[in-house]
């Protein structure tokens, strides 16, 4: 037991703690009422909603949605024409992505964790940021820059012969491969950090070339990369933001739009929605388990030497670094900074993207409309705020679920209630969100449901309930490696020198993991304030959020005061988290900085 | 130099305790009772069930069954399970469990905290500690800062800071090099001691256990094979395993038994026939095929080849020790003696004469361990 610690990121955080790893592989989950109650949230915010959906499929007389106890019509229906386009699609689209993402994010990583290339904690904060984005703002980056009577023309740039190539499935996938980078890339580079430089010296040592080096210390990561190839067919197949804005105006359709069309047209076909959303469900089964498969493979070679040091850099001579610190700023550059700068720029642009315009430059206009509602114009405040309200409710509900499902899992790691668990979140996340948000349109109609359980159909409490659901299996396991990686003797130590339990969550637990607390709430505000899938589905009458209210604006041809609320809404998702920051530094103690989980290694 | 304060030592009777983990038993109905004052020291392979048996006491493992009694007063039992912070313990921990975001002044303050003593006397007792574990000057430090030793050296502070009548040490030792290892085995005997504490220590390491103890208990698969003084834990082995865990040069078939007494028995070896070796008798049964012959290597003399008495063997093996030279000896058909001291170098290859000292061989059933 001495000596020997595993490394975190090649295995599952399952195999953390050295000191007590054994005692608590043998603990059995004795049966609880908290666990119970868990299960129960779980299965009416995702199992339930999800299963009585799919289940419409085959047969839809069980929730008396059509005359058939069991029948394959719709799965034909779904198979063809349009719908069938749209799965084709989404399979192809995805899995061009998810190589080109891993692809690009292991080089990434590579360069970043490996190697001497300059600016690395810039990188490293960029696909912070790239994470941050929603995609249906990414794309609408790109469009207020390439179309016609846009930010390109407006600046006196001829881009009008990358326009048309944009608008197809090149524009959706270098949006989608943006947006899937920041996944692959944490992946791998948690990979890479676990991989101490004496394997690769133990190879050369013993008589292996740069090759054969490579083959015997790849199986290594591998797990990583499936993860990172996994993650991003998964993010990719369940995206909403690009399918509803580029894959619609490009009449290019991506089965995640495919369904909410069926769903939104009158009359709504539930069942051929239930089809679309099982093949998007299973199609992201094989690249999971076969990722889940190979990490628990890695198991075996997972337990490292205590001795592991930090891994060596690769010293580039300054040419090469200069080559590779450009090559990677220039990738960052068209993933993050291209849209950012079109859509801020279009904000500014008067008459942005009217077909006809005599004479563009640059306005305050928009902004105005933003914040001062005329009699045409609503302006941005009362959606902003009910997203601000939602962010709040959603982020602070989904952190307390996901710290109390981390420490579960964590506390029962290797047992079956832990594997249960695991496989139960990490499917949970291929869910696509309009999947859950049609799931929840669905089973909390039910006359059942509404009469004898919860009455919810049409609020707002339904939509928070739709983003928690959504929210909760990823932060969950964002949470469980920084909850692994607080060893049970700390808690121990404090138990036995006289803390309860309350006093030694405060004064161990909580500082361990304020840093991992304070950016996973400040990530599911984000995601929520920007969130387009559940909220389009969901909104109760009336009350759009600000996502929802901006698409309407884009739609109805108001292009320059949509792009000018995007931009409202970015400034504000980047404020809040820099004032968040500025606050932990000035609040917390010293040493509850110099611990724990950090957005910047 | 400041003193410590005494915390009346505290007495504990633990009684048929068994723990197991989905079934599968990591303590075995174990009954022990420690006096107020003792240190005693629990000694057993991975996997023996010391680690869990301090759990127990500690409060951190909820026994399956059996009691524990904490200066009389019941803390694990049917029905009963007093949460560590009640207990009144203190425990410094293998992997030393500090918390890395506090300095070692606030580490150690920690048991101070729900202590009731004024501000002014917690900060002198801390200070008092800091001086006395030698960590004055590393007091603003966090543990990230330190290195083993001072950090071990801080989880000691911390345990006395408690001011309680039991402290617990789980392996405190195992993550230090040799020669820290040694200084601070010193600091913690003399320290708990000079706390008047009632101290339970585990370790795998038989040396440190007899070093540190007043007495041991030998823990072998979940069960107390023997609790004794370390003299007689070593003198007095109840089995194979005892004598096995607790160091030998070798062990040897036993070829056939001849003169017996209540304490010894006379044998001869397989590779020495015509030579009876006399040793104690912890079993000399009626099976004699199940018997061996157990030799400490304090017990054995190396004699050069023309000593009249012993058995013959030759040298395989020699190492410098710097006090002397301890050698491996092979005695025929296979067998060998390791670490057998001499102050005189024989050479490798060198014939020499072995015999053997009677209170320090055992003959016992091998079968007791296997059968355990």
């Amino acid at each position: 037991m001495t000596d020997v610690i595993v490394n975190p990121s090649v295995v599952e955080p399952a195999a953390l703690a050295p000191s007590t790893t054994t005692t608590k592989q043998w603990r059995p989950r004795r049966f609880t009422f908290g666990g119970l109650a868990i299960w129960i949230v779980l299965a009416l915010l995702i199992i339930l909603p999800v299963t009585c959906f799919l289940i419409l499929a085959v047969s839809p007389r069980m929730f008396s949605q059509g005359p058939q106890w069991f029948t394959f019509t719709y799965i034909r229906q779904a198979f063809e024409g349009y719908t069938l386009r749209g799965v084709v699609n989404s399979l192809w689209v995805s899995s061009a992505v998810a190589v080109l993402a891993t692809g690009g994010a292991t080089s990434l990583a590579w360069l970043v964790q490996r190697t001497n290339i300059g600016a690395r904690r810039l990188w490293s904060i960029s696909m912070w940021l790239l994470l941050l984005m929603p995609t249906w703002i990414m794309a609408q980056g790109w469009t207020d820059l390439l179309q016609p009577f846009g930010v390109a023309d407006a600046l006196g740039v001829n881009l009008s012969w990358l326009y048309g190539e944009f608008f197809g499935p090149l524009g959706i996938i270098v949006v989608l491969t943006s947006a899937s980078l920041p996944f692959a890339f944490f992946i791998v580079s948690a990979g890479l950090r676990g991989l101490g430089p004496e394997f690769e010296d133990a190879a050369r040592i013993h008589g292996a070339g740069r090759l054969q080096t490579m083959k015997t210390v790849l199986p290594i990561i591998a797990p990583a990369i499936l993860g990172a190839f996994a993650i991003s067919f998964a993010e990719t197949i369940s995206d909403f933001g690009v399918a509803d804005t580029l894959g619609y105006h490009a009449h290019f359709p991506l089965a995640t739009y495919t369904l909410f069309n069926a769903i939104s047209n009158f009359p709504a076909n539930f069942s051929v929605g239930a089809v679309i959303a099982g093949v998007l469900i299973l199609a992201t089964v094989p690249p999971i388990a076969l990722q889940s498969i190979v990490s628990r493979k890695s198991e075996a070679y997972g337990i490292l030497s205590g001795r592991t040091r930090t891994p060596k850099r690769r010293e580039f001579r300054p040419g090469p670094r200069v080559a590779a610190t450009a090559a990677v700023g220039f990738f960052v550059f068209v993933a993050l900074g291209v849209p950012i700068i079109g859509a801020v720029t279009g904000s500014f642009v008067q008459n942005l993207g009217e077909v006809g315009a005599t004479h563009i430059h640059f306005t305050l206009t928009y902004f105005a409309q933003v914040f001062h509602p005329t009699i045409e114009n609503d302006g941005l405040g009362s959606p902003l705020t009910l997203s601000n309200q939602l962010g709040l409710v959603v982020s602070t509900v989904t952190g307390v679920l996901a710290v109390i499902l981390a420490r579960r899992m964590m506390a029962s790691r290797g047992g079956w209630s832990q594997r249960i668990t695991d496989v139960f979140l990490l499917g949970s996340i291929a869910i696509p969100g309009v999947v859950l948000a049609v799931g929840y349109i669905f089973f909390y109609d039910l006359s059942f449901i509404t009469h004898h359980i919860i009455n919810i159909y049409k609020t707002l409490p339904l939509l928070m309930l739709g983003l928690v659901a959504s929210a909760v299996p990823g932060q969950t396991r964002f949470m469980a490696g920084p909850v692994s990686q607080i060893q049970s003797s700390l808690s121990e130590a404090a138990r036995v020198h006289g803390a309860s339990r309350w006093r030694t969550w405060r004064t161990t637990n909580l500082p361990l993991m304020s840093r991992v607390l304070v950016w996973g709430w400040l990530l599911t505000f984000a995601k929520t304030i920007s969130e387009l899938a559940m909220s389009q589905i969901l909104y109760p009458p009336s009350r759009e959020p600000a996502s929802v209210s901006i698409q309407s604006y884009i739609n109805n041809f108001q292009l320059g005061t949509g792009t000018a609320m995007t931009v409202a809404l970015m400034a504000e998702m980047f404020g809040v988290i820099i004032l968040a920051f500025g606050a932990y530094r000035l609040l917390t103690p010293v040493g509850w900085r110099r611990v724990g989980w950090s957005v910047v290694d | 130099m400041p003193t410590l304060e005494r915390p009346k030592p505290v007495g504990v009777a633990i009684a048929s305790l068994s723990k197991t983990f989905s079934g599968k038993p990591a303590l075995n109905d174990v009954s022990l009772t420690i006096d107020p004052g003792d240190f005693v020291v629990l000694l057993g392979p991975s996997g023996s069930g010391k680690t869990t048996m301090l759990r127990c006491v500690a409060g951190i493992e909820r026994p399956s069954s059996g009691t524990i009694d904490i200066d009389g007063t019941r803390v694990a039992g049917p029905k009963t399970f007093v949460h560590p912070e009640k207990r009144g313990v203190a425990m410094v921990f293998q992997d030393y469990a500090l918390w890395p975001h506090l300095s070692v002044r606030k580490n150690i303050a920690f048991p101070l905290a729900s202590s009731g003593l004024a501000k002014d006397v917690r900060r002198g007792r801390v200070e008092g500690l800091l001086e006395r574990v030698g960590i004055a000057h590393l007091a603003d430090r966090y543990p990230n800062e330190l290195s083993g030793g001072e950090q071990q050296r801080v989880a000691l502070a911390r345990a006395l800071a408690a001011d309680v009548g039991l402290i617990l040490f789980d392996e405190p030792l195992s993550n230090l090099d040799t020669d820290r290892r040694e200084q601070l085995r010193l600091e913690i005997a003399t320290l708990t001691r000079e706390a008047g504490a009632t101290a339970i220590y585990i370790t795998h390491d038989q040396s440190e256990a007899f070093a540190l103890a007043d007495y041991v208990g030998v823990l072998n698969k979940g069960s107390l094979v023997q609790f004794d003084t370390p003299e007689n834990v070593y003198r007095r082995p109840v089995n194979s395993f005892v004598t096995r865990f607790t160091g030998i040069a070798g062990e040897f078939a036993v070829a056939s038994v001849h003169d017996r007494s209540e304490e010894y028995v006379d044998v001869s070896l397989p590779f020495a026939p015509s030579h009876h070796v006399r040793a104690r008798a912890r079993d000399s049964g009626e099976r004699v095929e199940s018997l061996k012959l157990f030799v400490r290597a304090s017990g054995v003399v190396l004699n050069a080849e023309a000593h009249d008495q012993g058995v013959g063997g030759e040298v395989l093996d020699v190492a410098f020790t710097g006090r002397g030279y301890e050698h491996v000896v092979s005695v025929g058909q296979g067998a060998t003696l390791t670490k057998i001291f001499s102050a005189r170098r024989f050479e490798r290859a060198t014939n020499v004469k072995v015999s053997f000292e009677p209170s320090e061989c055992f003959v016992m059933d091998a079968r007791e361990e296997e059968e355990q």
